[in-house]
């Protein structure tokens, strides 16, 4: 029994046990999530959808050690982060989590190549070379525009920047908060198509946000949450939200 | 490799620019006030020490900055000291501070005055100061378009001109003692008394013979300016001098405060992208402090650059004031000014660091 669970443990990218995390509004404790018990698999892609409030972006940064939980163990890579202090959280950070937003969040002042070159610096990876980016840039469609700054980019090509920074260090898990929520039905394809790319070729573990079922369905397995709670685990060929049945 | 740093600098020219120029104006202060304190203190020591006397007898509490003295030492002094073992020569003098010309102006006896080392070597004119005459040195010659026969106002008195001397000899503007102490309304008193010894006297025998015939007054040993600096009393100046680099370095300290203040609100969400990313708080801490630390050393090098310019103007605009800019009063504005930027940014650099990375994130 014990082997078994230390091998599941090694093989697994994230593991939450009862996880809880509850906001203190004045003088009422909101719970964003609530008992959560999360298993992803190292080389997984996963999505998770759930009405707005639901707790998903809690569970992202909880995943991404931005927050310290209330209750219960957040593993990742079999490191129970929910124990380490916020400089050790942001060490595990740095090393292993990458995060994609829906906002993009590149740095306006740098080009396409700076940004991806301040995450080699903070990183500690290379951080005087531009080595790896060109190769990157090819792969995600963006030859040539390495000196581009975000706003001489179209909303698609600021995502595949964003898409580029967070694979350039290699990390162990990409955490994408709604990557597709701000993108035309054109470059949402071509952003998905990117991210299953990088699953499916690479290997890259991926934790996915999303409100499109059509973005959910790119994923290997869809986990749907509602009032902080996963309601159920489902694979991406059978899965229908709930909340979306509702409507 | 493009920099963040300097990214930002760039991208806030108007803010950049303004911090700037706001620090390189606490180092203009700093250097340009300090500098004209020391050059006028440098300027009183030198010169008094070029006249080559041992010895100033001036009535205690007074200062080296002979207007700030009493005419209170009877000139009656004048025989006891020359009577004295081992002096070889004194001369009393009565100072007047000339406001129209930003400077003193000595009433002395030419005869004694000119048995020191440093005496009126005349360049141009005739050697005569008796009456209404006047000698100025070529400084102030030059400064004033002065020839030898013009008529100037002194201390609210006509004088003519006789000679231009060497500049050195302690003021640049003398006329005779006797009209002097007319004009000051103290017929017997004299402000101070440069004593000369004997080439072989012992300096110290001397010093001690004096202050024992003197006991209150105030006596310098002028043959040393560690000694005669040491022995000076400038009312505040020191103080004054500090409460200029603390105002200017305190100028240079707010500017930046408040500058990466405002900085650290306006980029709240590069803070919390930089978090995500993995950024620890001291990556964020020396991003802010490298910031701030530019604009200082660009502020501090604008303001050297521009003390020099105001140096040299004043320079050539008022020949008779003294501004004294060493490479380590340089040295010092450069360094005090980014310490001031450096400790302004401290602040604001701990609150990015502080930032709760999610509500930055979410930050609009």
């Amino acid at each position: 029994m014990g082997e078994m669970k230390d091998e599941s443990s090694v093989a697994n990218a994230i593991e939450t046990i009862n996880l809880e995390m509850t906001y203190r509004s004045g003088r009422v404790d909101v719970p964003a999530v609530q008992g959560l018990n999360l298993t992803v698999r190292q080389g997984e892609f996963i999505a998770i959808m759930g009405p707005s409030g639901c707790g998903k972006s809690t569970l992202l940064h909880l995943l991404g050690g931005l927050l310290q939980p209330t209750g219960g163990s957040i593993l990742i890579d079999g490191i129970d982060i929910s124990r380490l202090s916020d400089s050790e959280r942001t060490t595990v950070r740095r090393k292993k989590i990458s995060y994609v937003f829906q906002r993009f969040n590149l740095f306006p002042t740098l080009t396409a190549k700076g940004n991806i070159e301040l995450a080699k610096k903070i990183h500690g990876n290379g951080a005087q070379n531009s080595n790896g980016i060109a190769p990157i840039f090819e792969m995600l469609g963006l030859g040539g525009k390495f000196n581009f700054r975000p706003s001489e980019l179209s909303g698609g090509e600021q995502q595949r920047v964003a898409i580029a920074r967070a694979v350039i260090n290699r990390p162990s898990i990409i955490l994408a908060d709604e990557p597709t929520g701000s993108l035309d039905s054109r470059n949402s394809h071509t952003v998905l198509r990117m991210l299953r790319d990088l699953n499916e070729k690479l290997g890259q573990t991926i934790v996915m946000i999303t409100h499109d079922s059509e973005a959910a369905s790119t994923a290997s397995r869809v986990i749907e949450m509602k009032d902080g709670r996963i309601l159920t685990p489902t694979s991406r060929y059978s899965y229908e939200p709930e909340f979306e049945r509702l409507y | 490799m493009e920099n963040l740093v300097t990214a930002n600098i760039r991208s806030r020219p108007t803010r950049t620019f303004i911090s700037i120029l706001a620090v390189a104006l606490g180092v203009i202060l700093m250097l340009v006030v300090g500098g004209i304190v020391s050059g006028t203190l440098d300027d009183y020591l030198g010169r008094t020490m070029a006249l080559g006397s041992d010895f100033i007898l001036q009535p205690g509490g007074s200062s080296i900055f002979y207007a700030f003295s009493d005419a209170s030492l009877n000139q009656k002094l004048t025989g006891v000291i020359e009577g004295l073992p081992g002096v070889a020569a004194v001369t009393p003098v009565l100072s007047k501070f000339h406001a129209k010309g930003f400077g003193l102006v000595f009433g002395i006896d030419m005869e004694s005055y000119n048995k020191f080392p440093g005496r009126l070597e005349i360049l141009e004119g005739t050697p005569s100061l008796e009456g209404d005459e006047v000698i100025v040195d070529q400084a102030y010659a030059d400064a004033q378009k002065l020839k030898p026969g013009m008529t100037i106002n002194v201390l609210n008195h006509d004088f003519t001109v006789t000679a231009i001397c060497r500049p050195g000899a302690v003021v640049r503007v003398f006329i005779p003692l006797e009209t002097m102490k007319m004009l000051n309304g103290t017929p017997d008193k004299v402000t101070i008394m440069f004593i000369k010894a004997e080439p072989k006297a012992d300096l110290d025998t001397v010093y001690q013979t004096l202050a024992d015939k003197f006991p209150g007054n105030s006596i310098l040993r002028a043959s040393d300016p560690n000694l005669l600096l040491a022995e000076t009393r400038l009312p505040g100046l020191n103080e004054f001098r500090m409460l200029v680099v603390l105002v200017s370095m305190l100028l240079s300290f707010m500017v930046i405060l408040l500058a990466m203040y405002t900085t650290i609100f306006e980029r709240t969400r590069e803070i919390g992208i930089l978090k995500s990313l993995g950024a620890s708080r001291r990556f964020i801490v020396g991003m802010i402090i490298q910031e701030s630390a530019m604009i200082c050393g660009l502020g501090a090098l604008l303001g050297i650059a521009v003390s020099e310019v105001i140096r040299f103007v004043i320079i050539a605009r008022f020949p008779t004031l003294q501004v004294s800019m060493t490479a380590e009063d340089l040295l010092r504005g450069l360094v005090l000014g980014l310490l001031a930027g450096t400790f302004g940014a401290l602040y604001p650099a701990y609150k990015a660091a502080k930032m709760d990375p999610v509500k930055a994130l979410s930050y609009e």
